[in-house]
């Protein structure tokens, strides 16, 4: 079977994606660890520009990796002195690694019983962001959500500040 | 194209990988950043199968959008939580921090 351009680029985002996310989780120094996980961002980042939706990709890149990144990394600063990470004894990180072998391997076999669509049922939508727009926040669409959305987000935030201030 | 199966299995391999560092690890901030992988293992989910199987392909996207928000909201709690118990505690190991233990 020959490979097509999308087909190649997938098996390369994809192949990037998962070895900085296994060598983020193994990783020693929290700090590699952060700019990993950033690494896998961009990396789901480009497979959202390969599915064709672009703003999502827009979307990853400005929520991950511009703002979940930097609280990261302000995080770290501010607990200064905990750059290191003793790993757990050898036992209870084998059984982590048992279970999550053993999810991988289930929901692999469970995808390969499905027959799956091999193409987008449709072209990619071009210029759809109206659409996207309306339907958040028409009535009939997920207007009461996304207002529940942005109070959430309020509440986070103001509790945020409360619990992390300086007593 | 890349089949639907490719992008689901991709998605799969994210998840498990993030639950390893879930249960693995002991530091409070790879705990929150395992649980970043997962959210973005589900989303990768829900948008190949807005543009596989969805007729409008706008629901997944709106669902997605949804994750973020709460992504964003558990991420903003769990570093200002790790903040607060390392200024009590000193620090961030979660088997460490086990005062409610009976």
């Amino acid at each position: 079977m020959t490979l097509g351009f999308g087909q190649i680029a997938f098996l390369v985002i994809a192949a990037l994606t998962v070895a900085a996310a296994l060598a983020m989780v193994l990783a020693r120094h929290i700090f590699h660890a952060i700019l990993l996980m950033i690494a896998v961002f961009v990396g789901v980042a480009a497979l959202y520009v390969l599915l064709g939706v672009s703003f999502m990709a827009g979307m990853q890149l400005f929520i991950y990796v511009g703002g979940v990144s930097v609280l990261a990394v302000l995080a770290i600063m501010v607990t200064r002195g905990f750059m290191g990470d003793r790993p757990r004894p050898a036992r209870s990180t084998h059984g982590a690694a048992v279970v999550a072998a053993g999810v991988f391997g289930g929901l692999t076999w469970l995808i390969l019983q499905v027959p799956w669509p091999s193409e987008p049922l449709v072209p990619a939508p071009q210029n759809d962001l109206a659409l996207l727009g309306q339907t958040l926040v028409s009535r009939a669409g997920y207007a009461v959500p996304f207002e529940l959305a942005s109070l959430l987000l309020f509440v986070v935030l103001l509790g945020a500040l409360y619990i992390a201030r300086e007593r | 194209m890349v089949p639907l199966s490719w992008y689901l299995i991709l998605a799969a391999a994210l998840f498990s990988i993030g639950l390893y560092g879930l249960l693995a690890r002991r530091n409070l901030v790879m705990l929150l950043m395992s649980l970043e992988l997962l959210l973005n293992a589900v989303n990768i989910n829900l948008i190949a199968f807005s543009r596989y199987l969805e007729e409008g392909q706008v629901v997944g996207r709106v669902f997605a959008l949804f994750v973020y928000v709460i992504a964003a909201a558990e991420t903003a709690l769990g570093l200002a939580i790790m903040i607060a118990v390392w200024r009590t505690r000193q620090t961030v190991a979660v088997d460490e921090i086990d005062t409610l233990k009976g």
